[in-house]
């Protein structure tokens, strides 16, 4: 909302914003981030709770004397001064490792873990492994408006753990993040959806990613590390901190996602394509893919040698588990939940089914009364979900209008092409999990990442300096 | 002998990046609403349907000639034609010839 004032303003009509006041941290760094003072009018407390009366008597005694102010007064125009900050690159601060830990929390740059301290030859380390120029600037990141330079890459992925080597991951990942199709500047937002990376192609073993047992828990340094990775940056370098700073208005939320890497071998050993051949890359071509993730479902066990008893067994839980929050996404003609299929399962399907029908059952057979999705739509946010309406102004397809019934079916999932099918997990127990994005926020973004052009004699001389004992599988 | 404290010290970077925010200075404000034409910007979330009848309601007992552009006529920011929608709104803005614009609601 601040965005669509912010271009009123530019073209010289004054403006006021209605914000709620647990926003108001939140709107006045939108504000800086946009370089541009606005005006606010403070609703105090949230209207989704107040009852007529409340709402009307808050209008009148907080909200309207704003509004006037606001467009009548330059005083109520007030950016804050940005302080003088230190020079990318610069050091700031010098002590043990301990002192370290204590000034980065103070900071508000960690996000609670304890990181690896950043110095110079660290990062050396990591820029070693792009051919990109440390002041390369990928795009300038909402809502605190600072370049997402490869130099800030390389000192955030220090920070969370990662190998230097993960550096052409890492670039790829901000490449995809900073892509208009993601939507970072919405990555604050209340229902606190988290980037899942999903890592395909040779590098998943080269790198000793975790695609089997266990591949979504944290215990595997390059599922861990980027996992935290992509929320140190997100923290440091767009803004989105949780208080006692401000930019993260996630109301409850969870953790970061480990990255998860696909067992690619077993996809294509039944005859699948990868995922990574699903979004239009060639098999072995590194990628990195991101969205955003709002929703875990529990573990889907399914059993059975057909494929429809596994098939179903997603219909039926996942549809449930995902049609509570599918309003958000259908209103606005997107979204893209992910199943993890367990190997296992995957080769019972796929020796009747390829993928594309499975993605057809799924998205026929999930599917709850229009009306329910409009009652959770109007809890929410107090919208009136017109499905009509948007059939007709071309954000859905007509099939959400098919009948005046209120109660009639309609899918959770908008189309079938919409739904990412990755092989992963324990190959010896049938079991699969579902991802669901936060709308079209955090959209399904894919980078091919680029390998410096020594890759391979960097690889080399990282093995010749290893002098530790191979890692124990006790 | 005391031992001395061996344990190493370390420089770090910073590990925020550059502001690149241009400055852009606010729009004049009026000196009066009288006669003049608010545009309403709304995310069609938050109860803006019942908050912006009672803003146009009270602002047009103390504006003589006051006038508003429904929230319909500019669409919604915040749904799915979000971007094509704000891409728009500076030509829509002067095309409905508003002195003044409310954007709300942001909760």
């Amino acid at each position: 909302m601040l965005r669509a004032a912010a271009v009123a303003e530019k073209i010289g009509v004054p403006t006021v914003s209605i914000i709620g006041s647990a926003f108001l941290k939140q709107a006045a760094q939108v504000s800086r981030g946009l370089g541009l003072p606005l005006a606010i009018a403070t609703y105090p407390g949230a209207p989704m709770v107040d009852s007529d009366e409340e709402l009307r008597a808050k209008v009148e005694r907080n909200v309207l004397p704003d509004i006037i102010r606001g467009l009548t007064s330059e005083a109520a125009l007030d950016l804050d001064a940005t302080p003088v900050e230190p020079q990318p690159g610069s050091v700031v601060f010098r002590g043990t490792l301990d002192e370290i830990q204590e000034h980065f929390h103070r900071q508000l740059w960690s996000d609670g873990l304890p990181v690896i301290p950043p110095t110079r030859k660290r990062v050396d380390a990591f820029l070693k492994f792009t051919d990109r120029d440390p002041d390369e600037v990928i795009r300038v990141l909402p809502p605190e408006g600072r370049e997402a330079s490869i130099l800030s890459i390389a000192v955030n992925g220090v920070m969370a753990g990662c190998r230097p080597e993960y550096m052409p991951l890492l670039v790829a990942i901000v490449e995809a993040m900073a892509d208009p199709n993601f939507r970072i500047e919405s990555a604050g937002s209340t229902p606190a959806w988290e980037t899942l990376v999903i890592v395909s192609g040779p590098v998943v073993r080269e790198l000793d990613f975790n695609f089997g047992q266990g591949a979504m828990k944290v215990g595997r340094q390059a599922n861990s590390s980027i996992g935290r990775f992509t929320r140190l940056y997100l923290r440091n370098v767009c803004g989105y901190r949780t208080p006692p700073g401000t930019g993260d208005k996630g109301s409850i939320g969870y953790t970061f996602n480990v990255a998860l890497a696909e067992d690619e071998e077993y996809a294509r050993g039944i005859g699948w394509p990868t995922f990574a051949e699903d979004l239009g890359f060639k098999a072995g071509e590194n990628v990195v893919t991101v969205q955003s993730v709002v929703c875990i479902s529990p573990p889907v066990y399914s059993s059975g040698d057909a494929a429809v008893n596994h098939v179903q067994q997603f219909v039926d839980v996942l549809g449930r588990v995902f049609c509570y929050g599918s309003h958000s996404g259908v209103k606005r003609g997107y979204w893209h939940p992910l199943i993890v299929i367990g190997p296992g399962i995957a080769g019972v399907i796929a020796g009747e089914w390829s993928k594309d029908e499975v993605r057809r059952y799924v998205w026929e057979k999930a599917t709850m009364p229009a009306s329910l999705m409009r009652y959770f739509c109007a809890h929410t946010a107090g919208l009136d979900l017109d499905l009509a309406r948007l059939v007709e102004e071309g954000t859905l397809p007509s099939y959400y209008a098919a009948s005046d019934d209120p109660h009639r079916p309609v899918p959770i999932i908008v189309k079938p092409e919409h739904i990412g099918l990755v092989v992963a997990g324990d190959p010896g127990r049938n079991q699969s999990r579902g991802y669901m994005s936060n709308n079209a926020q955090g959209g399904r973004t894919s980078r091919r990442v680029e390998l410096p052009r020594a890759w391979a004699r960097l690889r080399a001389e990282q093995r010749d300096m290893s002098k530790l004992p191979p890692r124990t599988t006790g | 002998m005391r031992m001395k404290n061996a344990e190493p010290r370390h420089e770090v970077l910073w590990p925020l990046a550059k502001k690149a925010v241009p400055a852009h200075g606010a729009a004049p404000r009026l000196p009066d609403l009288s006669g003049k034409t608010v545009g309403e910007l709304w995310d069609y979330i938050f109860r803006g349907d019942a908050v912006y009848p009672m803003i146009r309601e009270r602002l047009r007992a103390r504006y003589p000639g006051i006038r508003f552009v429904d929230y319909c006529e500019f669409g919604n920011f915040h749904g799915a034609r979000s971007r094509e929608i704000i891409a728009g709104l500076a030509d829509k803005i002067r095309a409905h010839g508003c002195d003044a614009v409310i954007s709300g609601i942001g909760a």
